[in-house]
């Protein structure tokens, strides 16, 4: 495969967002052009209580929602307070300056907009360990950084592409 | 000997409401009105209306006749009637909460005979019997001491104090004990502090304003006073530190005593 030149940009809000935020900026940013893949980072909300005398009850989390994303379907998993957005290194410009117009818009908050590499490139030793040597025949590129490899990727990669 | 207490070092507004706090003829503001059975409720030890679990019979029933404490203690209330020992637990975030968890210990104290209290970084805990608790639960919520935003009764997942707050000023919460009202901008309890859902929600009020945070807040902040701005303070710590380290290793103290041993 041939190697191509990305860069990351990173989001960072000084709140947590809401999932109608997230889902209103998200469906924004798709639009624009030279975009990779999308990073969802925050705090993990549990589905049942995991300790105590509540353990084995459902939380509810009014975050951890289902938002729409080009006609499909996303649940958060965690209460986004980081986006991190891999693009092609030449839109970055042009991308630079159409994220901030979005992020003024929607945000009611404080930000920090970054380029910079904020995800794992390559293959690492702790990647061996959770999965086998010679992973990177049987991993997608474009993964690397994007997934824990102990996790499941059906649970948390979305495909949503043209 | 008979002394002033000081309570706490310092000369900022800080430190003014951290020797408050803990100084017990100071009168909390109280701020909001939370009901009996609503605390009841939140702390989950007992429905309302339910009578209190013993653990021993009442202190008048039990032959205590050779025991000198009986002279020396007065018990409390609880103690008294032979109540369990519960607790309630506080997380208070760094966004500027009234409280945090050394000044709540101190606090703690001073102010209340016969408490248990754990410090920890993000939380800290009260344990006494259950009948004085709910007391204490009581004055612990409805004044000063209490932000229903930027603080969380929680027992159990207590992670948050150290988070960004979300979009409407909360502390983040796993397992989501307290929910905000857009329309009445009110924020009230719809599970008990270890995630259990309550029947109806406890309405807790609005919360407080960030402006009034600012000036009721125990924690020094750089954006806000911070501890450099505050030698007295800065000074307490540094010896406390210094004497603390000297000590902790013996230097000076341990080192003829190891000379000896080895001979010299």
């Amino acid at each position: 495969m041939e190697p191509i030149k990305a860069v990351d940009i990173k989001i960072f809000p000084y709140r947590r967002l809401k999932p109608a935020t997230t889902e209103k900026i998200l469906n924004e940013i798709i639009k624009l052009e030279g975009i990779l893949r999308v990073l969802l980072n925050g705090e993990s909300l549990p589905q049942i209580v995991g300790y105590g005398p509540a353990k084995g009850t459902r939380v509810n989390h009014e975050d951890r929602k289902v938002i729409q994303l080009k006609d499909h379907d996303l649940e958060l998993s965690v209460t986004v307070g980081e986006i991190i957005i891999t693009i092609l290194h030449e839109k970055q410009e042009s991308f630079l300056k159409n994220l901030e117009d979005i992020l003024e818009n929607n945000l009611s908050c404080n930000f920090e907009v970054s380029a910079g590499i904020f995800t794992k490139t390559k293959i690492t030793v702790s990647d061996y360990l959770k999965i086998d040597r010679g992973i990177e025949q049987e991993i997608e590129p474009t993964y690397i950084g994007l997934v824990d490899p102990g996790s499941k990727s059906e649970e948390t990669v979305r495909l949503i592409g043209d | 000997m008979s002394y002033k207490a000081q309570y706490s070092p310092g000369n900022t507004k800080i430190a003014e409401n951290r020797r408050n706090h803990m100084d017990p003829d100071y009168e909390l503001k109280k701020i909001r009105e939370i009901a009996d059975e609503d605390i009841v409720k939140i702390l989950g030890h007992r429905n309302p209306g339910e009578g209190y679990k013993t653990v021993h019979p009442p202190l008048e029933e039990m032959d205590f006749e050779l025991d000198m404490m009986k002279e020396m203690v007065e018990p409390l209330p609880g103690a008294m009637q032979g109540n369990r020992t519960r607790y309630i637990q506080f997380a208070d975030s760094m966004y500027n909460a009234p409280a945090q968890p050394y000044d709540r210990a101190r606090t703690y104290m001073w102010r209340f005979r016969g408490v248990d209290t754990g410090t920890l970084s993000g939380r800290q805990v009260i344990e006494i019997r259950e009948l004085d608790l709910e007391k204490i639960s009581k004055t612990l919520t409805e004044t000063e001491l209490f932000d229903p935003a930027k603080c969380g009764i929680r027992g159990a997942t207590v992670h948050g104090h150290s988070l960004r707050l979300d979009e409407n000023g909360l502390m983040f919460d796993a397992l989501q004990r307290y929910v905000y009202n857009e329309e009445t901008k009110e924020i009230s309890y719809i599970k008990d502090q270890v995630g259990r859902p309550l029947d109806e929600p406890v309405n807790m009020g609005e919360a407080l304003d960030d402006e009034h945070l600012l000036d009721i807040t125990t924690i020094y902040r750089s954006d806000n006073i911070s501890m450099r701005d505050d030698p007295e303070a800065l000074e307490v710590v540094e010896t406390i530190h210094s004497t603390r380290t000297d000590g902790g290793f013996g230097l000076g103290v341990f080192k003829d005593d190891l000379k000896r041993k080895i001979g010299e």
